[in-house]
């Protein structure tokens, strides 16, 4: 039961990442798209994009979190 | 990642509370009570560098309330203001080096990588909302006419009353439990070298997180004072 157990854990947080880093990516896309078609507005973009990456990551996290209790059971 | 749990008995019930987060909780309100007293003791016309940065700390959530919020909205400067400043602090305390003096139980990291604390700020952000909503919109919060559309998003309304707090709560305590995690697996790995540039990332996360939930406080008060819905 407990390798089980590791094995939703590495599931849980592969998924979960793999989620995150496609968000993450196209958020990433969207501010160069962004920058390069106007250069003056960089330093404004930037503040979106880090909040806009902070709350794609988290949902990276909550599977973290429940990677986490299941390691810890 | 152990807490310093310590179990009272009041009126036949017993409570349990985190001492390692209290102590730095209580350090981080320290700091900024006294930040924000030697900060505010002689306000000039003409300010000193310290007043500069607290206005210019101040211009910055006028800022983002302004782009954020309808109209009337210095009156929940005090909530967001605190709140923005605890929560910076808070996690900036993971990266001090508190962790040479020995407790009892646990370490002392920062207060934010306890979900008790977490969802207490949380809870204050949803019944704040709540409230202003209800004091700006009278009965007609929730409840905009009886078409069919409005009361699907009652029902959507009440929905996000739970899911709101959830991921405010959880996303705060995850990046920085994540981030304290990521900061002894590189530990264990290399003792030297490698945590740095992971604690250099971990002082920007502190940063972004505290902004991120400041201005998701903002978006909820906006969405719940603001004409539309």
């Amino acid at each position: 039961m407990e390798n089980l157990a590791h094995l939703g854990a590495g599931l849980a947080i592969g998924f979960g990442a793999t989620g995150a880093g496609l968000g993450i990516g196209i958020a990433t896309k969207g501010l160069m798209d962004a920058i390069s078609r106007q250069p003056e507005v960089a330093g404004k973009a930037v503040g979106f994009f880090l909040v806009g990456a902070a709350l794609a990551e988290a949902c990276a996290l909550y599977a973290f979190v429940i990677a986490f209790q299941l390691l810890a059971k | 990642m152990e807490h310093w749990l310590y179990t009272f008995h009041l009126m036949d019930k017993s409570f349990t509370v985190n001492l390692d987060t209290l102590i730095t909780m209580w350090f981080a309100m320290l700091c900024i009570i006294g930040f924000s007293f030697i900060a505010t003791r002689k306000l000039e016309i003409i300010p000193t560098k310290l007043q500069v940065c607290c206005e210019s700390i101040l211009k910055l959530i006028w800022g983002l309330m302004d782009s954020m919020m309808p109209s009337d909205n210095r009156k929940h400067v005090p909530l967001i203001a605190s709140l923005f400043l605890f929560i910076l602090f808070a996690n900036l305390m993971g990266q001090l080096p508190l962790r040479i003096i020995h407790i009892k139980e646990g370490e002392l990291a920062s207060p934010t990588n306890d979900i008790n604390m977490t969802a207490a700020m949380a809870v204050i952000v949803l019944v704040y909302y709540v409230v202003a909503g209800i004091i700006k919109k009278k009965e007609k919060f929730l409840l905009k006419d009886f078409s069919f559309v409005s009361i699907i998003m009652m029902f959507v309304d009440l929905l996000e009353m739970i899911t709101r707090p959830l991921s405010l709560a959880i996303r705060l305590f995850a990046n920085i439990f994540a981030g304290e995690v990521l900061v002894s697996i590189a530990l264990a790995a290399t003792a030297y070298f490698l945590p740095l540039p992971v604690m250099l990332f971990e002082i920007l996360v502190a940063f972004i997180q505290a902004t991120v939930f400041m201005m998701l406080t903002m978006a909820y008060i906006g969405g719940a004072t603001g004409e539309e819905h």
